[in-house]
């Protein structure tokens, strides 16, 4: 019970933060990118921010391994510029979250923002507001429910991720290993208490966090 | 004074609009997609022309030759939508002091007070607007566009989306709110021959991208330009004609076995084709059998409504539609004989052309 090491559980949400972090303002903007646009090349790019989702992690994960590894153009000029490494790093953890899961952030908001009738932009328009105004002032505030359901959704995705995060950053203990992973190697120990306790608590997280994020919404709803 | 003259092409349609507006309300009436929304849109700035050029009072906000295209910010144009687009996260009064946040605080809540008291939403100021009836919303529509002064007001069929029964109320509010609180243009796009007339001052007839007549209300529904005008402005009797003789002042008529009189129209068409009967001024009358243009006829059926019936006629072999209000000949709506008289007043029938 003493040697608990908790470390893995402050990993996994500081990676799920910072990629849900990433991932809104990636994303939003994006996401309204795609929602105001149709042709070929929206169509197609829509498609690729679906692929992770489809995509095998460990697939995913050997892409971003090629793209980011030390003898890639990226890599390498981290390394040799900021003397960095993206690859076995919680910075690699984070990227590997952010791309597992921003589809779920971008389809999201991009449904809420197609749903928001026209006619509410152009009143803004007609009324003498700019295209960032009116982002701010209507589009925002009338796709928040669908955004935040993005965000939830994003989040707890990027907190569960364990395939596509082993790949990048693999499993080396207190600097990345994430609770998934923990789980993962507790169970290979032989160290069922272990296993247990952090399938408990990332369950408990799970629900503590989707009830919370509905009793807000419906709080919203009626004010 | 707005001015008009673009062109627009959006998959097989397209768009011709040449017209001018001076004060008072112009209605821009036609069946749905025949242009007339995507006109209002183009004069707004929601959508661009191909070509062509839009001015409003000295200035130009569309032009294709000189490269200019305002954009809708600062068209300075207000736009009542169809089903009044009022922001459903803000308050009336927010959504009120949408278009005027540029000015100081307090001019600005006092100019929003006064707009609300001019519009009777006293005591509204922090409901939304799912919690307001049809003319409350309607009240902060108008208000949230007049509160910006614009120079030209466009109302893209504000009624109908609406119940019968309210929209006459509604109606009436919006005539007396627009006569009392805005003295410049206003283009009030409709596919309804009764609301154009009772609220427009002029009426443009559009269909299929064109515009078919441009007139009075007076003018246009006594004297319809053409085949489609008269189908637009609700006539139910047209029938294909020869002309037979020409009086000075008559013409005479010929379709099927039917062979009637009319008044000559003003400008002689080309070729005279087809003679248009409103409904309701065909009348039945019992003996007269010395009158001009009195016809016996076989009743084919008769269509029940709130206030008239519509009786179905075969006259000398062409089925006309004679509209009768229930009150002024119960004896018709009751009799049983098929066969009755019926008199078509010349001056009644107009003559156009037919449409190629």
């Amino acid at each position: 019970m003493d040697n608990i090491n908790l470390f893995p559980l402050y990993l996994s949400f500081r990676v799920a933060i910072t990629a849900t972090i990433i991932s809104f303002i990636i994303g939003i903007p994006f996401a309204y990118f795609l929602s105001k646009r149709d042709g070929k090349v929206t169509d197609f790019m829509d498609t690729l921010t679906n692929l992770p989702v489809v995509l095998p992690p460990t697939v995913l994960g050997y892409y971003l391994l090629i793209l980011l590894g030390r003898q890639s153009p990226i890599g390498a000029f981290m390394e040799n510029t900021f003397g960095k490494m993206i690859v076995f790093t919680p910075t690699g953890a984070i990227i590997a979250s952010t791309v597992v899961s921003i589809p779920y952030l971008i389809k999201s908001s991009k449904t809420s923002f197609v749903e928001i009738n026209e006619d509410y932009l152009n009143a803004a328009r007609l009324l003498g507001r700019n295209e960032l105004n009116i982002f701010f002032t209507i589009v925002l505030p009338i796709a928040w429910r669908g955004i935040l359901a993005g965000i939830t959704m994003s989040f707890v995705r990027a907190l569960g991720d364990f395939g596509t995060t082993l790949m990048v950053s693999g499993s080396i203990p207190n600097k990345t290993m994430t609770m998934p992973i923990a789980i993962y190697d507790a169970l290979q120990a032989g160290d069922k208490y272990m296993a247990n306790l952090l399938v408990f608590i990332m369950t408990s997280i799970a629900i503590i966090f989707l009830f919370t994020i509905n009793l807000l919404e419906r709080k919203m709803r009626k004010g | 004074m707005l001015e008009l003259l673009i062109k627009k092409t959006l998959g097989n349609f397209s768009l011709q609009s040449t017209f001018t507006a001076k004060n008072g309300v112009l209605g821009i009436l036609g069946p749905s997609g025949c242009g007339k929304s995507m006109t209002l849109k183009c004069i707004a700035g929601l959508q661009t022309p191909d070509s062509g050029l839009i001015r409003l009072n000295d200035k130009l906000l569309f032009s294709s030759e000189f490269k200019i295209d305002i954009p809708s910010r600062k068209r300075n144009i207000g736009y009542v939508f169809q089903h009044y687009a009022l922001f459903p996260h803000m308050t009336v009064m927010n959504n009120i002091g949408y278009g005027v946040k540029h000015l100081e605080k307090k001019q600005r809540i006092q100019k929003i007070k006064r707009m609300i008291e001019r519009m009777q939403l006293d005591g509204l100021e922090d409901h939304y607007p799912s919690q307001l009836s049809g003319g409350q919303q309607q009240r902060t529509a108008l208000a949230r566009t007049l509160i910006t002064e614009p120079d030209l007001l466009l109302l893209d069929e504000p009624f109908s989306a609406l119940d019968s029964h309210i929209k006459h109320l509604l109606e009436k509010e919006l005539i007396s709110i627009i006569k009392n609180n805005f003295d410049g243009i206003v283009l009030l796009v409709t596919h309804n021959i009764e609301e154009a007339y009772r609220i427009c001052d002029h009426i443009m007839i559009m269909d299929k991208g064109n515009n078919l007549q441009y007139g009075t209300k007076d003018d246009i529904v006594h004297t319809p330009a053409n085949l489609t005008t008269a189908r637009i402005t609700g006539c139910k009797n047209l029938l294909d004609v020869t002309v037979l003789k020409e009086t000075d002042q008559h013409l005479i008529l010929k379709s099927n076995e039917l062979i009637f009189k009319a008044i000559k129209p003003k400008l002689k068409p080309s070729k005279i084709k087809v003679a248009g009967i409103r409904s309701h001024h065909i009348s039945f009358c019992s003996d007269s059998h010395n009158n001009d243009n009195t016809f016996e006829c076989t009743i084919i059926d008769k269509i029940n409504g709130v206030f008239s019936t519509i009786i179905v006629v075969n006259c000398k072999r062409c089925i006309l539609q004679v509209e009768l209000s229930k009150m002024s000949c119960p004896h018709i709506h009751k009799c049983n004989s098929s066969k009755l008289m019926l008199h078509i007043p010349p001056h009644q029938v107009f003559v156009m052309d037919k449409d190629e």
